[in-house]
């Protein structure tokens, strides 16, 4: 494996998706999308999430998530911030059809990861050309 | 490896005023924002992961963001007052797909933190839930606060 170090990626806050009631910070969390022949998953980091507290919605082709936090008092005085607990949201539009009934969530050391099958009407089919 | 070193200021002891600051901090980053194109945090250092760093009278706490990290990726070592963290987050083995986003980082990552005081290496326990590691150091008795009594003759 080439060597790559990690940096720190600022977390993105949400910008004005009406205003939350809990006084707590809504980040925006890092995904990555890829693309099989049968299924869409979606990979999102959001620590500190537990699994029960992940809410996903899909509203036709609208697909909503949201991860709440605990929010709990720390432990003692604050001497050294870098990053923030806070909610995360996001919204994608998915253009292909999808299978609802079978779209499964899991969550693993603070990463969820959607699997949406494709309905069969989205799937590719090979074409094959006849020659005459 | 970089190291970061703690900073010898402290923050008045006024119940939420980092908090405050630190809310006000976000919303000037977002104003400033859209003259720089995206700004970053002042007391960052940059290296992963980013950590939290809180202290009572007898421990100093340690939380740091690690989502996608199994503990036997991750090494953590206590040498004197320096916490060192490393691991690597590793890709996805994801095949013959194709990808519409990639926003996750992966790599491997080293980070030093000196400590504002000594700890008992030996007692410091380390825990990890849904991507959040914690890291609980106790500190030495000679380092704890003492109270001292007065006798009156």
């Amino acid at each position: 494996m080439a060597e790559k170090d990690l940096q720190i990626e600022e977390k993105q806050e949400v910008q004005a998706t009406g205003e939350s009631t809990r006084n707590v910070p809504v980040f925006v969390p890092a995904v990555d999308i890829y693309e099989s022949e049968n299924a869409l998953t979606l990979v999102a980091d959001m620590p500190g999430i537990p699994i029960e507290s992940v809410d996903i919605d899909l509203d036709s082709d609208q697909l909503t998530m949201r991860g709440t936090i605990a929010m709990q008092d720390e432990k003692g005085k604050v001497i050294f911030r870098e990053y923030t607990a806070g909610d995360y949201y996001r919204q994608f539009t998915l253009s292909s059809d999808i299978d609802r009934d079978k779209i499964q969530a899991s969550m693993k050391d603070g990463v969820l990861k959607l699997v949406l099958p494709k309905a069969e009407a989205a799937k590719p089919r090979k074409i094959t050309i006849q020659s005459s | 490896m970089a190291i970061f070193r703690y900073p010898n200021w402290r923050w008045p002891e006024i119940p939420g005023a980092l908090e405050d600051f630190e809310r006000a901090r976000r919303q000037m980053d977002r104003l400033l924002s859209v003259f720089t194109g995206g700004v970053s945090n002042p007391t960052s250092s940059g290296v992963f992961p980013p950590l939290l760093v809180t202290e009572d009278e007898n421990t100093i706490y340690v939380e740091a963001e690690i989502p996608g990290i199994k503990a036997e990726d991750l090494d953590i070592s206590v040498v004197g007052r320096t916490l060192t963290l490393s691991g690597e987050r590793k890709p996805e083995e994801a095949q013959n797909v194709n990808y519409h986003r990639r926003e996750r980082k992966w790599g491997s990552f080293r980070k030093a933190l000196t400590l504002p005081e000594d700890v008992n290496a030996d007692a410091v326990r380390a825990e990890c839930k849904n991507g959040v590691l914690k890291l609980v150091l106790p500190k030495p008795e000679q380092v704890k606060p003492r109270k001292i009594t007065i006798k009156s003759e």
